[in-house]
């Protein structure tokens, strides 16, 4: 493997694809699907009542960052597959790669500069995003540091989905083979990780004996009057909680998190969240996967199991607050549950480590399947 | 001579699962010789070409390229191999000099260096006209020389031809030959497979005819390119043509000359340029009336037929 060799696959692959696809097309559509749901975030969180300074809407620029960064990176998984699904096989079929094959360049060579063409392919269509990452940095609430960092991420997923396609093109003999099992393999990183964390759920529960913090039946036998309309019915304060020992069944969450982990969307969403303290709007799709990734690795807590509601949900001394006072009190009630999923380690870096190694070994594939000369010879495969 | 240049094939022998493609094949390409690998459709030569290629391992059996072992250097021998394949691809959106600066890249040449040979290679085929037009728009015969560029570019010593002058129109093929010829003078060593039998005759030295994934026979080629004193003793055939055909006939037997009769005229076996003059100068002292006197391109296409008379 040399850096001249890898070049000159690289600026090959470039020229034929500059040249022969309608890549001014495709980019031109990305831009305008990408700066659509950018626009259409920016209407709706604008749209939302109050001043976003006291109210619940929180910086809008989050929102924004958060939402533009979801669809690129979903967008990507169904573009980048493209560009290296058959490349390989496609090559073979052409009738271009054996003559490479006999030149001094090694299969290292070739696969690298495949590689490196189509990450580069897949960074421009990363640039044609980012006016829309400025914007959201612009209109203020996300760290530039956070943003890089959700952004490198994203380029690493995207080499490691273009690692995966250059491995099947080099396995199949034909370009639909390899461009439909690439597609399964991210559809199985994508949705196949979250089915199989749904479906562990309930394998993994177990009946245990377990510490409940809870309005007790008692109080509600001494306290409730026998007639419903009676209006000296007494609301449970938190000083009547106690705690009672009960057999209930536990989730394990804490077991079979790393199947999320394996995610590509839980990796990119957990590298680099918001984390802004409040999350009221609906649409936060990033924000929203870290949390579920790290509240499923946090598992049960102490805190999932009070069910003392007086307490959690302070209804009664609610009422007499201002709506104001009310808001204040949601936004701290949130921002300690934020603080909480803070605590818990971070999810990505297995996922980060994970895709790595998936890269790592689909380019060792791929440049083992172009050695020569070849013993044995493939069902359906051509040499030259 | 020296036992590490050129091209040697011993007992070759490659099957792709039950398909026995080829069997045992033996062959010598020498350096400054053209070599011609002919057999029907099927023969197995474009599987030993890709054995040659450094592409394909055999089965059994041993092949020395230049002194190196395809499987074992397989680098080493690709530094000195040119390889042009029968039906070969091209990188449609290049032109055709970006695809031979491609291929010179390709072989580690430095930039200033490929645009140099790629000039020189664009001269030498005649594609200077369509150096930089995109390689789809290209005739057959165009990418055929575009793909002899190709495999020329860096400076093989050993060339693999695949069926080299299909597409290519006459004068293509002229320029082919002596292209062909130059480089086995410059002391290169030419394998080239053809169908193209009258063709292989004037172009190659020696032929290595295969069928069923065999070698079946060897057969010298006078190519009369005047290969020194070896060309002068050659046992070749000449086909002598004349008015009077009984006359010939016996002047011929009274000079013990071995006799093939066709239709029209016979052909004699005669070992050497000299003894042919000779028996030329005999025949018309005689009084033979003598029309043709010339080398019998038959040679090849007779051990061609002889050799793959068992075909179904």
């Amino acid at each position: 493997m040399s850096a001249q060799g890898i070049r000159t696959i690289a600026v090959l692959e470039l020229r034929q694809r500059l040249r022969t696809s309608r890549w001014p097309i495709v980019l031109g559509i990305w831009i305008l699907i990408i700066g659509a749901v950018a626009g259409l975030t920016w209407w709706a969180v604008s749209s939302q009542p109050g001043d976003p300074a006291t109210t619940l809407v929180g910086d809008r620029g989050t929102t924004l960052y958060d939402v533009v960064l979801f669809f690129v990176l979903g967008l990507g998984m169904l573009v980048v597959p493209s560009l290296t699904a058959t490349s390989i096989n496609g090559d073979r079929e052409h009738g271009v790669l054996a003559t490479l094959q006999t030149t001094l360049l090694t299969p290292a060579d070739i696969v690298v500069g495949k590689l490196l063409a189509a990450w580069a392919i897949s960074l421009a269509f990363l640039l044609a995003a980012s006016p829309f990452l400025v914007w959201a940095w612009i209109a203020g609430g996300v760290e530039v540091g956070r943003m890089l960092l959700a952004v490198t991420v994203l380029l690493f997923v995207l080499a490691v989905v273009c690692a995966m396609g250059l491995m099947f093109s080099a396995l199949t003999a034909r370009t639909i083979a390899s461009a439909v099992l690439t597609y399964l393999t991210v559809a199985a990183l994508t949705f196949g990780t979250v089915i199989a964390f749904l479906i562990s759920m309930p394998i993994m529960a177990t009946e245990q004996t377990v510490r409940v913090k809870t309005v007790p039946d008692a109080w509600f036998q001494q306290n409730q009057p026998a007639n419903p309309d009676n209006q000296t019915f007494t609301e449970p304060t938190a000083a009547d909680c106690v705690y009672v020992t009960r057999v209930q069944s536990i989730m394990h969450t804490e077991r079979t998190w790393w199947l999320l982990a394996l995610n590509p969307f839980v990796v990119v969403a957990d590298a680099a969240p918001s984390r802004k303290p409040v999350t009221f709007l609906g649409f936060e799709p990033l924000q929203q996967i870290s949390d579920g990734a790290r509240a499923a690795r946090m598992g049960t807590t102490a805190q999932s199991l009070n069910e003392c509601w007086p307490e959690t949900q302070p209804s009664q001394e609610m009422n007499a607050m201002s709506q104001q006072q009310q808001e204040q009190l949601m936004r701290q009630e949130q921002q300690l549950q934020r603080d909480r999923l803070n605590k818990v380690p971070a999810v990505w870096p297995y996922g980060f480590v994970f895709l790595g190694a998936l890269g790592a070994a689909s380019t060792w594939v791929a440049v083992r399947r172009l050695r020569t000369p070849i013993r044995r010879l493939p069902r359906g495969t051509r040499i030259a | 001579m020296d036992a590490g240049a050129g091209i040697e094939v011993t007992g070759v022998r490659r099957a792709f699962g039950s398909v026995l493609a080829v069997d045992h094949i033996d062959l010598q390409a020498r350096p400054g010789e053209v070599t011609a690998l002919v057999g029907p459709n099927g023969a197995g030569k474009t599987t030993l070409l890709l054995m040659l290629a450094t592409l394909l391992t055999p089965d059994a059996g041993s092949i020395r390229i230049a002194g190196f072992d395809p499987v074992a250097a397989p680098q080493e021998i690709r530094a000195t191999m040119g390889w042009m394949p029968d039906g070969f691809g091209t990188w449609d959106a290049l032109t055709v000099r970006e695809v031979l600066e491609t291929v010179a890249a390709a072989y580690r040449m430095a930039p200033g260096q490929a645009r140099t040979r790629a000039a020189e290679l664009l001269e030498l085929l005649h594609l200077g006209d369509l150096a930089d037009r995109p390689a789809r728009v290209l005739s057959r015969g165009q990418k055929q020389r575009l793909g002899l560029a190709r495999a020329l570019v860096h400076h093989p010593s050993v060339l693999l031809l695949d069926e080299p002058a299909s597409g290519l129109d006459p004068r293509s093929r002229i320029e082919l030959r002596d292209i062909l010829r130059q480089l086995a003078a410059s002391g290169a060593t030419l394998l080239v497979s053809s169908h193209i039998l009258t063709e292989l005759q004037e172009i190659a030295d020696r032929a290595v005819i295969v069928a069923r994934g065999r070698s079946v026979a060897v057969q010298d080629l006078n190519s009369g390119s005047g290969s020194g004193d070896e060309s002068a003793h050659r046992v070749s055939q000449w086909r002598i043509t004349s008015l009077d055909p009984p006359r010939l006939m016996a002047a011929l037997a009274h000079h013990g000359v071995a006799t093939q009769t066709l239709t029209d005229a016979v052909d004699v076996e005669v070992a050497g340029d000299i003894a042919a003059s000779a028996l030329l100068a005999q025949l018309v002292g005689d009084g033979i009336p003598i029309t043709a006197f010339a080398p019998s391109y038959g040679a090849l296409e007779t051990a061609y037929l002889a050799a793959t008379e068992d075909r179904q």
